[in-house]
């Protein structure tokens, strides 16, 4: 798996669950993103203190996750989404080929949702744009969903997202 | 893949009497072109409107950024050259991210404001989700389980099913029924956070982590369709102001050829010898009590009216009676007490009762209990069991 030694140093987060395809075929229909993350997010939630809205919550955040890949993604190469848990936290490891160039673009959005100003920048987002772009995206899952969003390491040409959920203390 | 073969997977609709814009189900288009014709159906409705706009997003299982982006898009313009006209989002605390969502609209614009309905949306409510009711529950499923045990199985409750049990209270009846029945998949919902959180605890206690309970309101739930083969609803269709919209509910996520089982009371047939009088005309008082509260107390025998209406075929109505003989009479007794408690110590104040009422009223219960301990007494507590197939 891609990123493997990225939590190597936090083996107290337990793995749950991954896939991976090729990038190509996840490319070819839209609704992957959401069947997967549905998926997904059924098989992790079972055994959360409430299973159906843990899903719920989880497939929404991992679905905006899948539609950054799928819209910023390239064709080649694999793209694998790995599940891990410590306590009430999910994380989530997506890892997908882009074009070059695009590391830098994802550092900065993801520099963004850490900034004192990631409110107003995500109200103003709401307000301006015609529709959401990747950070805003990122910007909504910090906000909407408490998530801690990093990347992660990688071999170019791929970016791993790396995002906390801590949703089992949102999900009240 | 061939995805126009898809069924759209939400719903929109506008109710011009209500002013009333609903959007149901997962909205996750790739771009807003998509959902064109729904944007626009929601402009249509913002001309057509006077006053309020109420957007009802009770049941929007999922949204993506890209859909949102594009509503808030026409909300907020609405907003800037409708100054007439005020948006209000209705929210449910079962989706808590819609709650989030549509909460930053308001800080954009203030026309914007968002409601979250279920946090006061049945008038028993108050009185059923505190902690108030949960003596009354533990009481009772103790006594009526000695019959349901032999009746559910009558009513097509075998081992191996997908059931769910839609109001359940503190989860007792889940517990007894997992292990009775061993269910291969066993779904606990209510709305009530205290009758949760004590049915999770009792689980923990005893081990038992394949009940899922859930957060929700039976007349909206959040389970897909299709997925049960057993669903039970005991002792809510009485408590919830709109059984029709519970049955409906039950149905829908009900598997076709799946059965759904209903358990109600008619109060008023409640009884007792010797004082039978006072018993009967505390009974009645009950009856009346709840139905000032919009709760149907005297539902039982309409069962099969309410299951006919729903669309259920097959359908099967018995009633037994939970009695003092049943087995320890102290347990039938301590239903009464903590009926008293709550019914008289706490709804009939809530209404306003006078004490000489109050009074009376809590006598018929302690006769009540004197019938149920007396050595050559008899006291009982009727219900009725009823179930539908719903149709392949
Ligand atoms: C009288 S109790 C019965 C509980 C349980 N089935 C039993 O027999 O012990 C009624 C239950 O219905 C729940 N309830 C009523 N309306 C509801 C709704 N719309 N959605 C979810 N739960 C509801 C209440 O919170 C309460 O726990």
């Amino acid at each position: 798996m891609h990123g493997a030694e990225n939590h190597r140093t936090e083996a107290a987060y337990e793995p749950l669950l991954q896939f991976e395809m090729e990038m190509g075929a996840f490319l070819s229909d839209w609704n992957h993103c959401d069947q997967l993350s549905s998926f997904m997010a059924r098989m992790i939630s079972h055994n959360r203190t409430d299973p159906v809205r843990h899903s719920n919550f989880f497939s929404s955040a991992l679905n905006e996750l899948l539609e950054v890949s799928f819209r910023g993604g390239s064709p080649d190469g694999r793209i694998g989404c790995a599940v891990y848990r410590r306590g009430p936290t999910e994380r989530v490891e997506l890892t997908f080929p882009c074009p070059p160039g695009q590391r830098q673009f994802y550092g900065e959005a993801v520099a963004k949702t850490r900034d004192g100003d990631a409110h107003a920048r995500y109200l103003d987002s709401i307000a301006t744009d015609l529709a959401p772009s990747r950070e805003a995206v990122l910007l909504d899952l910090s906000i909407n969903f408490d998530a801690d969003v990093r990347l992660g390491e990688s071999d170019p040409p791929s970016i791993t997202l790396v995002v906390d959920l801590p949703l089992e203390g949102v999900v009240r | 893949m061939n995805t126009t073969a898809l069924a759209v997977p939400f719903k929109a609709e506008f109710d011009p009497n209500s002013q009333e814009f609903a959007l149901s189900g997962v909205v996750r288009p790739r771009s807003a072109d998509e959902i064109a014709a729904i944007i626009s159906m929601l402009k249509g409705a913002i001309e057509e409107v006077r006053g309020v706009l109420y957007i009802n997003v009770k049941r929007l299982v999922q949204m993506n950024n890209t859909a949102y982006h594009a509503f808030a898009r026409v909300l907020l313009d609405s907003c800037r050259t409708r100054s007439d006209i005020r948006f209000v989002v209705v929210t449910s605390s079962v989706v808590g991210w819609t709650e989030r969502m549509f909460a930053h609209l308001n800080r954009i614009e203030p026309q914007v404001t968002v409601e979250v309905y279920d946090s006061k949306f049945y008038p028993g409510q108050s009185f059923v989700e505190n902690t108030s009711f949960i003596p009354i529950l533990r009481t009772q499923t103790k006594m009526t389980w000695r019959h349901e045990r032999a009746i559910l199985p009558r009513h097509g409750l075998r081992p191996g099913m997908a059931m769910a049990d839609i109001c359940c209270g503190i989860g007792d009846f889940a517990m007894l029924a997992r292990k009775e029945f061993q269910p291969a998949r066993i779904v606990a919902l209510d709305h009530s956070k205290a009758s949760l959180a004590y049915a999770r605890d009792v689980a923990s206690g005893f081990g038992v982590t394949d009940i899922e309970y859930t957060y929700g309101d039976a007349s909206e739930m959040l389970l897909e369709d299709n997925q049960f083969d057993f669903v039970t609803c005991r002792h809510s269709l009485q408590i919830f102001n709109q059984p029709d919209m519970l049955l409906k509910e039950l149905f829908r996520i009900c598997k076709p050829g799946g059965r759904v089982y209903i358990t109600n009371e008619k109060n008023s047939h409640c009884l007792g010898e010797p004082r039978s009088q006072s018993i009967q005309w505390t009974y009645n008082e009950v009856a009346r009590l709840f139905s000032h509260f919009e709760m149907d107390v005297e539902l039982g025998p309409k069962s099969k009216r309410y299951l006919v209406d729903a669309g259920f075929d097959d359908i099967l109505v018995e009633s037994f009676m939970v009695t003092n003989l049943d087995g320890d009479p102290q347990d039938f007794a301590d239903i009464i007490a903590a009926w008293e408690n709550v019914y008289a110590g706490e709804m009939a104040v809530k209404r306003g009762d006078p004490p000489e009422f109050i009074e009376r009223f809590r006598q018929g219960f302690r006769d009540h209990i004197f019938a149920a301990l007396h050595p050559k007494g008899y006291a009982g507590w009727p219900i009725w069991a009823a179930s539908g197939r719903k149709p392949l």
